[in-house]
């Protein structure tokens, strides 16, 4: 009896320790990843931590993760501590706690609740440790406190998707928007990109703003209300593709799909189909590596104690529907 | 000297493995043995460990309740949501909901007899569905600075959260220990009818036991928004199956009669150093859920499989 205790207690430590050396510590050495060349790592090299939103919840996140992981990887400057916080913000202010312990040079932070996060961000800066927030804004109360942040720049998509619209209406007609989640720093600069260009334009006018909460069957029922609403409609700016796809739904019902031109501001892979089928007119590409990429390279230059920009963007080209072959479908 | 360990590892499974823990994660982080670090884990621990303490009391009386990640997730809605009529109203409108709704699942199970499993499931439902109501799922956001001045602050070394939480676990260990109420928790769950028997004021026990785990989640609710100043409607999904797994890791057992908070402590202490020690380790999010299942089913298969006789 005894000694099966014992045998047990054992197997449970075994158990413990083949999890652990299966999934590996950040060791220099580690074994190499599928694609990317692992390189020794300096001694000297920046210790960079990061703790994103919801790694499985999407291929997008899921993308970024594995470019963020293969670009430390392929680095001999860099030593990362990738993190996931799983969609939970407080699991998110304990990873950022636990990499302050570490004594990283920079963290890197995606945040889940973009308003949450900001006492955490403010202790980080209390206590030394620099903040590059990455893909999603966090509430500007918080940019004090932050270096900076890396990601697409929502008002430059706002406004490619405005002058897509200028470019499929001929510059001439009446048009409705549906924007993001209010309260959102995303939704709002997309919206405001879109007014810059449109208010400059003649003859565009628009005509209401409604918003679709990035969920596509919201934005399919204020589609259909604009229907009702207004007897011309010609164009539809929707701030995602997963919208613009709600609003197409609700077109297609309404049979006005050969009269109405829709543009958004990111192409996601349901709105790549859509542009295969004439249905989407144009929309903006934001891809997850260059995402991930560009946020390591901000906090390397950070590291370096380099002068940066706060506001840290990356190239997110215009997609428009005859060029739209050219482009890799979205994983997400 | 052997015998007595072995021994020792089987009456306190809990122990072991806390040893287990520290040992494997000091040897392999330098950094995991701070001091900054030992508190940062305290802290960590802290919001799940509040609302441990009132499962304990639950599962000694062979109840459970699956609502304290709504009743969570609502009440720290309130206290955000409700600062605009003055923050002392908007703390004690958040504790007194949280206990409302326990009481509602304490007269369900206590009077109207259907198992608690059922109840505090359907509670688990309609109070997120309420939160979603509430929030409108978007953030709300506080505009009171003294909230989180207090949630960040320390007494000493110590996290002011932190030591509420211990506080209230030293408190509840006395109180199962030397008074009646905590003789009565385990009398109840031991055997209901006997206990019934003796004179034991059974219904009005597990009713007033519903009320104070329903405080401890708006409570932990409270002091989460006071470390976030904004609450949404996905706060505490998931934090029901994170306290139970706490307090059976701590050797509570789920048919009732047996428990006690000290246990519980290392029980929430050991899942607080598993994320930690993760964290530390750079290990992916997915694998310490993996080693958590493997452990909790590893610590309850000891227990009921070689728990050495208790012979107090």
């Amino acid at each position: 009896m005894k000694k099966r205790t014992l045998a047990l207690l054992l197997a449970g430590l075994l158990v413990l320790s083949l999890a652990f050396t299966g999934c590996g510590a950040p060791e220099p050495d580690a074994p190499p990843a599928d694609e990317a060349e692992p390189v020794d790592v300096d001694p000297d090299a920046f210790l960079i931590g990061i703790t994103q939103n919801n790694v499985g919840i999407d291929s997008y996140q899921t993308t970024y993760d594995r470019a963020f992981r293969e670009a430390v990887e392929s680095r001999a400057d860099v030593e990362g501590i990738i993190l996931d916080a799983a969609g939970d913000v407080m699991r998110q202010i304990n990873q950022v706690e636990d990499l302050m312990a570490q004594g990283v040079d920079v963290i890197i932070i995606w945040p889940v609740d973009g308003t949450a996060i900001v006492p955490a961000v403010e202790k980080a800066q209390a206590e030394g440790f620099p903040v590059v927030i990455t893909n999603s804004p966090i509430d500007e109360s918080g940019y004090e406190f932050i270096v900076g942040f890396s990601g697409p720049d929502n008002i430059i998509q706002g406004r490619y998707a405005a002058e897509m619209m200028i470019d499929a209406l001929d510059g001439e007609g009446k048009v409705v928007e549906i924007m993001g989640l209010p309260g959102y720093v995303t939704a709002h600069q997309r919206s405001d990109g879109f007014h810059e260009v449109i208010t400059d334009a003649t003859g565009i006018e628009v005509l209401e703003t409604q918003p679709g909460d990035w969920n596509r069957e919201k934005s399919q029922q204020v589609m259909e209300n604009f229907l009702l609403k207004y007897d011309e409609i010609d164009g539809v700016y929707a701030a995602d593709d997963n919208m613009a796809v709600g609003a197409i739904n609700a077109i297609k019902e309404a049979g006005r799909m050969d009269a109405i031109k829709v543009t958004s501001a990111c192409m996601f892979g349901d709105g790549y189909d859509a542009m295969l089928r004439g249905e989407l007119h144009g929309s903006v590409e934001q891809s997850p590596i260059v995402d991930a990429t560009n946020a390591l390279e901000m906090a390397l230059a950070v590291a370096r104690g380099e002068e940066v920009d706060f506001w840290y963007y990356f190239e997110t080209p215009k997609v428009i529907v005859e060029e739209v072959e050219n482009f890799e479908k979205p994983v997400f | 000297m052997k015998n007595r360990l072995i021994n020792f590892a089987r009456k306190y499974p809990i122990v072991f493995i806390l040893a287990v823990c520290i040992i494997f994660f000091s040897a392999s982080s330098p950094v995991f043995l701070s001091s900054q670090n030992l508190t940062n884990i305290l802290l960590q621990v802290s919001i799940i460990g509040i609302i441990s303490i009132g499962m304990t009391l639950i599962l000694i009386n062979a109840n459970i309740d699956l609502s304290v990640g709504s009743i969570l997730a609502f009440s720290a809605a309130l206290a955000m949501g409700l600062q605009t009529y003055g923050l002392f109203f908007s703390i004690i409108a958040c504790l007194a909901v949280g206990t409302l709704i326990g009481a509602l699942n304490g007269f369900l199970v206590a009077k109207a007899k259907i198992n608690s499993f059922i109840v505090t499931l359907g509670a688990m439902m309609g109070v997120r569905g309420l939160v979603y109501i509430y929030t409108q799922e978007r953030p709300i956001v506080g505009t009171e600075r003294a909230l989180i001045d207090f949630g960040s602050s320390s007494v000493g070394p110590i996290p002011v959260i932190a030591l509420i939480f211990v506080l209230m676990l030293i408190a509840a260990e006395l109180v199962l220990r030397y008074t009646t109420h905590g003789r009565n928790a385990i009398a109840v769950g031991g055997n209901y009818e006997a206990a019934e028997n003796a004179g034991i004021k059974v219904e009005r026990h597990v009713l007033f036991n519903f009320m104070f785990i329903g405080f401890t989640a708006a409570l932990a609710g409270l002091l989460l928004v006071s470390r976030t100043n904004s609450a949404t409607a996905f706060l505490g999904t998931n934090y029901e199956l994170m306290v139970i797994s706490a307090v059976v890791l701590g050797g509570t057992k789920l048919t009732g009669g047996y428990g006690s908070m000290l246990n519980t402590f290392g029980g929430v202490l050991v899942i607080g150093m598993i994320q930690n020690g993760m964290n530390l380790l750079n290990v992916h999010a997915y694998y310490s859920m993996l080693i958590m299942g493997l452990i909790l089913i590893l610590v309850v298969f000891i227990d009921t499989r070689f728990k050495a006789p208790v012979n107090i």
